[in-house]
């Protein structure tokens, strides 16, 4: 896997940016985190950093997930956007998907899925 | 859930104080189930027989399987089906309460009839029970306050019940829900959900509850009150809600919005008039989960509908 991947995590509580970032240093070589506490941050820190990896929770404060999934790949339509949420109804499954998000991860989130993903995205370097 | 009702059974039945339940409750995980508690659950020995084979134990060096077969109170094939057998929790629960000296076996023995027939339970319940039997007891607890639950609300509140069993721990029993207007907080988170069924759902406890609930919930060791912690009641109750949304949405394909959670300032919270709040007890604290309508609604907004 791609070693000193740049991931940013977007997500406003605390506590599951750091437990996915724990998840994610299991199966990543050095990576570099860049965290965002809402949607409005998560586009400027993406323009910013140019992440190799984005994970995007739905439900946050001030622009969610899917708005911001929508702002990131207007400008950068090869960004890999994961959303990552508790609400994974086809709804929202769908509105991730027409945004411009690669993939959908229902919270509680698994570390194989997470594994997976890792494998999936930054796996053919 | 057995042993979760089973609980608010013997506290409703003021048969228990809430301090002996927590200390029963506490200390399921360490306990073993006894013979003599199988063998009367399963109806093969009374009580009687039961405390007289335990006063036997005392005075002679054998078994407790030893002593039944002996006697006649039990047949050799029950015995090995009794040895066979997984309890389940509130069975361990009712004798822990027993060994503290809270209830003797003759009361045991009534209550678990007691339990079983006014909850028009399977009188072979196992350890595993079913989804529906589960949302069965949910409908009676609240059914025995005089409100009955709407539908929606009944879903809401039964997977409130297991995701707590699923993410915290299943060493809880519930309290009788109090249906009031207004509620004063402690810490305190709330999150809305809205569109087809408009909720305030809110989650309070006293701060030092807090440290323990979320210890367990995010699996880390946490000794203060910090961000993490509160950070972790945020994420139980946006977890439980989105749960319920991926719920509704496939049973009724109904659509519901999340509100990101967050503490309430308010001293005190307002509520619908039909709102209710349900205190939760943990060996750790008590744990206060409240549902109301929001603006003008009720709780059971569109619940005709919903059920089409």
């Amino acid at each position: 896997m791609k070693e000193k991947a740049k991931i940013l995590i977007g997500d406003d509580s605390i506590l599951a940016r750091q437990q996915l970032k724990d998840t994610i240093s299991r199966y990543v070589t050095d990576p570099i985190f860049i965290e965002a506490a809402n949607g409005k941050e998560a586009v400027t820190k993406y323009e910013e950093e140019k992440p190799d990896l984005t994970f995007l929770d739905i439900v946050m404060p001030v622009r969610d997930g899917i708005i911001a999934t929508l702002e990131i790949t207007k400008k950068d339509k090869d960004a890999k956007i994961i959303i990552v949420s508790s609400i994974g109804t086809q709804k929202q499954l769908t509105a991730a998907v027409q945004a411009g998000a690669i993939d959908f991860v229902q919270k509680p989130v698994k570390d194989e899925i997470i594994q997976q993903i890792l494998s999936k995205y930054l796996g053919g370097e | 859930m057995y042993a979760q009702f089973f609980g608010s059974y013997l506290l409703s039945k003021n048969i228990v104080t809430p301090k002996q339940l927590t200390e029963a409750i506490s200390h399921l995980s360490e306990a073993h189930i006894k013979l003599g508690t199988l063998a009367m659950h399963k109806g093969y020995m009374t009580a009687e027989e039961v405390n007289e084979v335990c006063f036997l134990q005392t005075r002679e060096d054998k078994h407790f399987g030893q002593i039944a077969l002996e006697r006649n109170y039990l047949f050799e094939d029950q015995l090995n089906e009794l040895l066979n057998t997984q309890s389940p929790d509130y069975l361990l629960l009712g004798q822990n309460l027993v060994d503290m000296g809270a209830i003797t076996n003759n009361q045991l023995e009534e209550l678990l009839l007691g339990y079983r027939d006014e909850n028009q339970l399977n009188s072979d319940m196992e350890a595993n029970e079913l989804p529906e039997e589960s949302m069965q007891l949910v409908d009676k607890f609240f059914e025995q306050t005089g409100r009955p639950l709407p539908k929606n609300i009944l879903i809401y509140m039964n997977l409130l019940f297991n995701n707590l069993v699923r993410f915290i721990g299943s060493d809880f029993t519930p309290l009788t829900p109090v249906f009031t207007n207004s509620y004063d907080t402690n810490f305190c988170i709330t999150q809305q959900i809205k569109g087809f069924l408009p909720l305030l759902t809110a989650l309070d406890m006293e701060p030092e509850t807090a440290i323990t609930f979320a210890s367990r919930y995010a699996k880390m060791e946490f000794d203060e009150f910090n961000e993490y912690v509160k950070a972790s009641l945020e994420d139980f109750i946006n977890l439980h809600n989105g749960l319920f949304s991926v719920n509704m949405s496939n049973t009724y394909s109904k659509e519901a919005e999340l509100d990101p959670p967050g503490p309430t300032d308010e001293d005190t919270l307002e509520l619908s008039d039909d709102a209710f709040v349900v205190p939760i007890i943990y060996p750790f604290g008590t744990i206060y989960f409240a549902i109301s309508g929001t603006g003008d609604a009720s709780i059971d907004e569109d619940s005709e509908e919903s059920q089409e």
